[in-house]
């Protein structure tokens, strides 16, 4: 026979947290903040950093300095100028970039595949979407959030030394920034698809590694065969170098404006649709 | 509380749970779910705990689907199967998100864990990663995590796999106390004596299929096809010459200092055997029920659906 309470205490106060999304992308921020990948990647990513800068500096004096006048000409050759040099600002960072979101994506839904996570978290009041949400949040404000300072503190450095006769240009960030978002989301998309094929997250940083330098090698032998420059929008890390490039207005981009839009909305859909699937309240197993 | 009506499961071809149609009431207490591995236990759990939708008939908890369902989500706490856990993990940490995964925060999410730790015996262990902790406390903090938010349904999942005979015992310890303070409890196993020891409410699974539902004795009373078992022990002869006069006899077997009966109305027979015996009638000495326990109950079940 059941046994009954008398008096039960007062349940506790719900629905006075964040948005499941956010705890879920905060939580993940808080394991990787905590985790010693960051000290190699956050000195090479400073050293890159601190050598744009420097780059913009050199730059000033070159044409402020009259001791350097001579040597303007052979740095112009050098140097990437103009609207290459506004792109080059982010482009260098690229093949360092895929390789940390697939360190840090590619574990992102093994993690909770291999430790069965999701079946506790979908018994709470988070819906599938919700968990998408947070991961491509996750992984997309992870390159965005990195390449952020590369896009900003040269401009800041030029603005602060030569106002707006410096070598970036003043709107360099409304360029920079909409071009990062693209590349960032097309990293999130693709890391978060392939971990979500994987049952570890080893696996998983294989399964992105092997879908960037796969889908990368393929567009490229089918370029090579062909002769079609448009398949290079099958070329993940094109495109990602490409976007800056399209939004400063580069003479010959690396991936022309529509291959790239077309590509784009390729893996972004075909990733997050494959990440929907294999997250599915179905796909887990109590 | 929980109503399934008609409730089937499909994983593709496979039916995973046949319709299924139970009721548990409201209020405090545990329901045991048994039945062997392949039985539909984690199929009927999926579909309590609104991991998935019912492929037929209707599933309701406190009065609603409880699929892809937060008013209902919220009000329940699940334990699944296994104990892997992110081993660099502190359990403090994980309880946090879990918490805040309920709807709670601020005060309110660090007096809920204070509360849950409490009641799991883990207050002045959960700032241990998982890797440091035995398998025991691992089950402990999962149990944790599903009582933070207070639920009034409770719902395991062979919570007692790979304890050992003092975790086990602690664990049960903690789901009857759980269960005198009004959360109902669901639990479910494949082994026999836990159910046993836990509670005497059973709902029984075999090969996707509800058996049976209630206590262990209904259960046993509705098994006519299997007459209860009594070992009398006393003068085997007299109690053998009394009992073959009794009409509820279907069998009789002689034992050294003892007859075992086999009766198929034991409640008729039995305040006759215990008149004849307090008159003297009969030498008796002890009287022991064979086949009433869970052990055997299960056996006839699985034995005639097989």
């Amino acid at each position: 026979m059941p046994i009954y309470a008398p008096t039960l205490p007062p349940a506790p106060d719900l629905h006075q947290g964040h948005p499941p999304a956010l705890v879920l992308m905060r939580f993940d921020f808080t394991r990787l903040w905590r985790q010693k990948i960051g000290r190699f990647f956050g000195f090479a990513f400073l050293m890159m950093l601190l050598w744009k800068v420097a780059r913009i500096y050199v730059d000033h004096l070159l044409q402020t300095n009259q001791a350097f006048r001579p040597m303007q000409d052979f740095a112009k050759t050098v140097l990437t100028q103009g609207a290459d040099f506004q792109a080059d600002l982010l482009n260098p960072a690229s093949y360092l970039l895929w390789f940390l979101v697939a360190l840090v994506g590619g574990g992102l839904v093994a993690r909770d595949t291999l430790y069965r996570v999701r079946p506790l978290m979908y018994a709470h009041p988070v819906a599938p979407k919700d968990y998408l949400l947070a991961k491509l949040g996750f992984a997309s404000a992870l390159p965005f959030t990195i390449l952020l300072p590369f896009a900003l503190l040269p401009w800041l450095m030029s603005l602060l030394l030569a106002g707006t006769s410096g070598p970036v240009w003043v709107t360099v960030p409304l360029r920079l920034l909409p071009a990062m978002a693209v590349s960032s989301v097309l990293m999130g998309s693709l890391a978060v698809g392939a971990s979500s094929m994987a049952a570890t997250p080893r696996a998983g940083i294989g399964w992105v590694l092997g879908l960037v330098l796969g889908t990368g090698t393929l567009a490229t032998m089918i370029h090579g065969l062909t002769g079609i420059r448009a398949i290079d929008g099958l070329n993940p890390v094109m495109l990602a170098e490409a976007w800056p490039q399209l939004f400063v207005g580069v003479e010959h981009p690396m991936v022309a404006w529509l291959p790239a839009v077309l590509g784009t909305a390729f893996h972004i859909g075909i990733w997050t649709f494959v990440a929907a699937r294999r997250t599915r309240p179905s796909e887990v197993v109590i | 509380m929980i109503t399934l009506d008609r409730a089937s499961l499909r994983y593709g071809p496979i039916l995973g749970l046949s319709p299924t149609t139970f009721q548990l009431p409201e209020g405090g207490g545990i329901t045991g779910l048994l039945g062997p591995n392949g039985a539909g236990k984690s199929s009927l759990l999926q579909l309590l705990s609104g991991l998935l939708p019912p492929s037929g008939g209707g599933v309701k908890v406190f009065g609603e689907a409880p699929f892809r369902n937060p008013s209902v989500l919220a009000r329940l706490g699940l334990v699944p199967e296994g104990d892997r856990l992110p081993s660099g993990l502190s359990a403090d940490r994980w309880l946090r998100m879990m918490g805040e995964l309920s709807g709670l925060s601020g005060e309110g999410l660090k007096a809920a864990m204070a509360r849950a730790l409490g009641i799991v015996g883990m207050a002045d262990r959960a700032h241990l990663t998982f890797s440091r902790m035995s398998k025991g406390m691992r089950q402990r903090i999962r149990l944790a995590q599903a009582l933070l938010h207070e639920p009034e349904l409770l719902i395991l999942d062979e919570p007692f796999s790979g304890l050992d005979p003092e975790a086990r015992l602690t664990l049960m310890a903690l789901l009857r106390d759980l269960a005198e303070k009004g959360t109902r409890i669901l639990v479910s196993s494949h082994i026999l004596g836990e159910i046993a020891q836990l509670t005497d409410r059973i709902l029984l699974l075999f090969r996707g299929r509800l058996l049976a539902e209630g206590s262990v004795t209904e259960i046993r009373q509705l098994l006519d096809r299997h007459p209860v078992e009594l070992r009398l022990t006393g003068e085997a002869q007299a109690l053998a010459r009394w009992a073959v006069e009794q009409p509820e006899l279907a069998a009789l077997r002689m034992e050294d200092g003892a007859v075992v009966i086999s009766v198929r109305s034991p409640r008729d027979l039995l305040p006759r055997l215990q008149k004849a015996a307090a008159e003297g009638g009969i030498p008796l000495r002890a009287l022991d029920p064979l086949d009433l326990n869970l052990d055997a109950v299960f056996q006839y079940l699985t034995k005639d659906h097989a």
